[in-house]
């Protein structure tokens, strides 16, 4: 028997201690040294969307989405200063999605749907590899979705450096990604195909220790994309040929001593060239027991709609859409996340319920009639070894 | 897009302002407590991917605290 097995709880406690003394992390969460323990795991998800209420469909079924999601992956150090890892996950989904909004005898807005038997299969592989040196590390990343109608290729390097005596750590990353997209013909016709989009993202953000007990940070990201930008299964949507996003992120943590509590801070301010901006504040609270962590957390999320958005599209402009994506609402979440650590392995439960509505939004705007509704629910199992 | 690089632009400088503030120095001995699972910005980072990606399938906004991944045909 290996004696260092016997302990592993104790080592990786330990380990996750130590690994900290050159510096702390990145906004990636890493320290500055390769993970001590090979890890595998398996995460399954269900995602299911409340039924749209029959009084705002047309036409159509009144079912939404499930999707049923499995992730898959192995994570290993290798030698004294890399990592890598291999991610794959699964997405299998089913049902209907709206297809247009159009107005009733009324003239009252009302959802046509797509039909409820649409059926897609996503499948994404992704490598890392990540090397470390005593005051930081870097990785790259490079991935691949496929599903029927749309494939994407993307590739991402980042990069952590610490200063300030190691209390500060700088964080940067870019990324780029090839998406083409060959809608599939189904109960509802679709007018484009062989279609691309290209992607470049760049963050930069800092990391700052304030005290043994909490840490804050703060970053900005940058997004432009160019291309194919429409979504090929709603009739009446013409978007932009291009996109530019920006998003600052600040996030909080503080451990209460008496407690054994954190306290966990996250908001996100973001504005894009379509005239879409947005606020999102969550909220947690991480109760650690002897064996088990209990984090119950509060999402609250808000945007204003697209300069070219309208309930019913207006197909004389430039550009339209009628996707209540693009409309101004508000959505609360609530969830808990549950992990349980038993010596080598680690389960994890996790549920949330997701609520959108216009009259919670911090903008004016008309009501979308299609604002969704849904579940998730994920279980995990985790085995570290080494 | 001016509204939107102008807020871009104060929001750098505010972090940039904000990233140069002194804190007091911890020593390394003593971050046990920063180091816990649930003082990590992603307690799973795994799992807060796949929550994120929920989230921008069905909202108009994306990005935050890393650069953009891929796309899907999400809808």
């Amino acid at each position: 028997m290996n004696p260092l097995r016997s302990n592993s709880a104790f080592l990786r406690s330990l380990t996750r201690t130590l690994a900290t003394l050159p510096a702390y992390q990145a906004a990636a969460t890493l320290a500055d040294a390769p993970p001590a323990f090979t890890e595998v795991g398996v995460r399954y998800s269900h995602y299911s969307e409340d039924d749209i209420d029959a009084s705002s469909v047309i036409f159509g079924a009144t079912s939404r989405y499930d999707i049923d999601i499995t992730q898959l992956w192995i994570e290993a150090p290798v030698g004294a200063s890399w990592s890598v890892a291999l991610d794959v996950q699964n997405d299998y989904q089913t049902g209907a999605s709206p297809w247009f909004v159009g107005t009733d005898q009324n003239g009252e807005p009302g959802v046509i749907m797509s039909g409820a038997s649409i059926q897609d299969n996503r499948v994404e592989v992704g490598v890392a590899t990540r090397y470390f040196w005593a005051d930081g590390n870097a990785g790259l990343n490079v991935s691949r979705s496929d599903e029927d109608d749309y494939e994407a290729l993307s590739m991402a390097f980042d990069a952590s450096w610490n200063t300030a005596g190691n209390t500060r750590t700088w964080t940067t990353s870019v990324s780029n990604s090839r998406d083409k997209v060959n809608p599939t013909q189904g109960v509802i016709p679709v007018f484009v195909s062989d279609e691309a989009l290209d992607t470049q993202s760049g963050y930069f953000g800092v990391s700052q220790i304030l005290s043994r007990t909490a840490i804050v940070r703060v970053g900005l990201n940058y997004t432009y994309s160019d291309g194919y930008l429409s979504d090929p299964y709603k009739l009446n949507d013409q978007r932009p040929q291009s996109h530019e996003r920006i998003a600052l992120s600040t996030g909080y943590r503080h451990f209460l001593i008496d407690a054994n509590a954190s306290i966990q801070f996250d908001y996100r301010y973001y504005a894009d060239s379509w005239g879409v901006d947005s606020h999102t504040v969550e909220l947690g609270w991480a109760q650690h027991f002897e064996r088990t962590t209990l984090t119950p957390y509060f999402r609250y999320y808000s945007q204003r709609e697209a300069d070219f958005f309208e309930v019913v599209a207006d197909l004389t402009e430039p550009h339209f859409a009628d996707d209540y994506r693009l409309s101004s609402y508000g959505a609360m979440t609530l969830g808990a996340r549950w992990a349980i650590n038993l010596g080598d392995w680690t389960f994890e439960l996790e549920g949330e319920r997701y609520w959108s509505d216009a009259n919670w939004g911090l903008y004016d705007g008309d009501s979308a009639p299609a604002l969704v509704d849904f579940w998730r629910g994920t279980m995990a199992i985790i085995w570290r070894f080494d | 897009m001016k509204s939107v690089l102008r807020t871009g632009a104060v929001l750098a400088a505010l972090a940039a302002q904000a990233s140069c503030v002194q804190m007091e120095t911890v020593e390394a001995w003593d971050r046990g407590y920063l180091a816990e699972d649930t003082m990590q910005w992603e307690t799973d980072a795994r799992s807060a991917r796949l929550k994120g990606h929920v989230y921008t399938s069905k909202e108009a906004s994306t990005g935050g605290a890393g650069a953009a991944g891929g796309g899907c045909g999400c809808n």
